[in-house]
């Protein structure tokens, strides 16, 4: 037990003075958060780009504009004329064209101001167009009311969900510490022993009476703490760069975290026990990983998949790893909602560690 | 005096699909001396170490060390064996003091690394990786590693091999030294002088069978009785006494 730890203990130190190693714990993952974390906060508030052709140019005009600027949702984008906007919108810099005709906003017969809104959209986003559309019904609602002084009788309140609920940065960010404890202790594992067996590092151990188990056992624990300090980091960079809000339990991601960075570990071990050198470990690595990295749901929900591949994709290891986590982060969930993803783990645990232990080579 | 023998093999051998590398070889080794294997490359030298030293099965025959069979009871060996490799390496980035507290500890003991450093002198180096040392540095904490568990028998495959003629007299100097210390020591090598000059007993190797044993006295003496007789008068001096002599026996790292 005290042998193991030392080694455990020797190993981490080792990697905390490998730049390399320090490279894809801490660095990596941040790349990738940076690259999805400002891909997804920027679409989670859904923003639309429109241009405001003003053909009218007399007071009330000019108020009513005035009142677009104050909407978050909008971002009103400078033109010169009407072609000028469609060509932006055929190359889908701006979503939506508001023309607003001359006389708009004149008073008519009753002396009531008056006037009719043209909401352009491409056609091959209508939905776009709609949006906007009801969007600026609703601005004109509010006028009408205090044009006409009569509060209309039945009205449609729009509610979002995702103000309360989860952004989609929280959703992503949860695939990506999933992601991030696959690549740490796959990639990571199975590179460095056989490497290692190369040097005739892993020989000179062999001579002495510690034994293969003591060496898989430290290996994992080691890398269980280098995944633990890399998810750390990704949490707290999350939070404070891109307002990660955690909605579950602290405590029950880090046990669920520690859990599903174990099994993935077993799958490094056993290809990184097995394998006599890098160019055994490299090939094998691939074809672990890369189907866990696109079929588990930890980049894109796997829901898009037909029934028959989410099927399959079901009892991959890495899903009950991304579900776990994104349920514990967006939907709070407690032990007892996890429970099918714990046992689908324990099960891939058991079985991985017990190949892990039978093919380990010592050269 | 009664000589007590630690090691006895028998009928050693090993067999691989094309050859058989160690073919039926039996000697004995007294407590307390350093036994050299000589030999050319390929003769089997090492693939005998590492059977005696548990790394590798015995296709036939027997090593008894200190009363226990070795294929019999492999992890009570490694306990009373230290192990010098000729091909392996230490882990890079961890101190020569962090590995040395390792080694202990995979045999259950706790050591102070300083002093080891310090018999193999290397204190100077203990906050080092053993990437950052010289050869003859290399091997010295090699045996280093190999006294954490105090040893009976310390075995050192090809010790000197690659280093500078000043390097390895003092790794001679540090071989004597543990043999002063009441260890056995088994050294394969493949310089005569080197064996002369260390070895009590020495075993010579050739195509897997040994092809004598003795004292390098005897062997020389079985030799002249066979009525060899050199060409040349025998120098007084040879090219690496000129060698040491302008260079000095300093240690160069």
């Amino acid at each position: 037990m005290k042998a193991t730890l030392t080694f455990t203990w020797i190993q981490i130190k080792r990697m905390f003075r490998d730049k390399m190693a320090m490279f894809f714990t801490i660095v990596f993952p941040l790349i990738f958060l940076f690259v999805f974390g400002t891909i997804f906060s920027n679409s989670s508030n859904a923003q639309f780009d429109i241009a405001i052709i003003n053909n009218a140019g007399n007071d009330f005009t000019t108020e009513f504009i005035k009142s677009f600027e104050k909407k978050d949702s909008l971002k009103i984008v400078d033109v010169s004329s009407l072609d000028d906007a469609k060509e932006k919108m055929g190359r889908g810099e701006i979503d939506s064209i508001i023309e607003v005709p001359a006389g708009f906003g004149e008073p008519n017969d009753q002396q009531i101001p008056h006037g009719e809104l043209a909401v352009y959209y491409d056609e091959a986003e209508p939905q776009a167009g709609q949006t906007l559309a009801s969007v600026m019904s609703g601005v004109l609602d509010e006028i009408n009311i205090g044009v006409t002084k009569i509060e209309p009788p039945f009205k449609v309140v729009q509610k979002s969900t995702t103000t309360t609920g989860v952004s989609q940065f929280d959703y992503t960010f949860a695939g990506l510490l999933a992601f991030s404890m696959m690549t740490m202790s796959i990639f990571g594992l199975s590179n460095q022993l056989p490497s290692e067996k190369k040097t005739g590092a892993l020989r000179r151990i062999k001579a002495t009476p510690f034994r293969p188990r003591q060496i898989i056992i430290g290996m994992t624990l080691s890398y269980l703490v280098l995944t633990i300090v890399s998810l750390s980091v990704m949490i707290v960079v999350g939070t404070l760069a891109f307002d990660f809000d955690m909605h579950g339990n602290w405590l029950i991601l880090a046990a669920f975290a520690i859990l599903g960075a174990l099994v993935m570990s077993g799958f490094g071990m056993a290809v990184a026990g097995w394998a006599r050198n890098e160019n055994q470990s490299a090939p094998l690595t691939q074809i672990i990983a890369f189907p866990m990295m696109f079929l588990s749901g930890t980049f894109f929900p796997r829901f898009i998949m037909p029934e028959w591949l989410q099927s399959i994709t079901n009892w991959i290891p890495l899903t009950p790893v991304s579900d776990g986590v994104r349920m514990i982060v967006t939907e709070n969930a407690g032990i007892v909602e996890l429970l099918p993803q714990i046992g689908l783990l324990g099960a891939w645990g058991l079985v991985i560690y017990l190949i892990a232990f039978r093919v380990f080579r010592w050269e | 005096m009664k000589v007590k023998n630690i090691i006895s093999v028998k009928n050693l051998t090993k067999r691989y699909a094309d050859k058989t590398a160690v073919d039926s070889i039996s000697f004995e080794v007294r407590a307390g001396e350093i036994f050299g294997i000589l030999g050319p490359n390929g003769a089997g030298k090492t693939t005998t170490m590492e059977m005696m030293e548990a790394l590798r099965p015995i296709d036939g025959g027997e090593v008894i060390i200190d009363g226990i069979n070795v294929a019999k009871r492999p992890s009570k060996i490694k306990h009373i064996i230290g192990i010098q490799l000729q091909s392996s390496a230490f882990y890079d980035k961890a101190t020569l003091s962090e590995q040395l507290k390792m080694f202990a500890a995979f045999y259950g003991r706790n050591i102070n690394p300083m002093e080891l450093l310090n018999e193999v002198e290397l204190t100077e180096q203990a906050r080092k990786y053993p990437e950052k040392l010289s050869g003859g540095q290399k091997q010295r904490f090699s045996i280093a590693t190999a006294l954490v568990n105090n040893p009976k028998v310390l075995f050192l495959d090809e010790p000197t091999t690659g280093l500078d003629p000043q390097a390895r007299r003092h790794l001679w100097d540090l071989i004597s030294k543990i043999k002063a210390r009441g260890i056995t020591v088994i050294l394969t090598s493949h310089y005569m002088e080197e064996a002369e000059l260390l070895c009590d007993r020495l075993a010579i190797m050739d195509e897997g069978k040994i092809i004598a044993t003795g004292s390098p006295r005897k062997l020389v003496k079985d030799l002249l009785a066979r009525g060899f007789k050199k060409d040349q008068v025998v120098e007084q001096a040879n090219l690496e006494d000129v060698f040491i002599d302008l260079t000095g026996k300093e240690l160069r790292e």
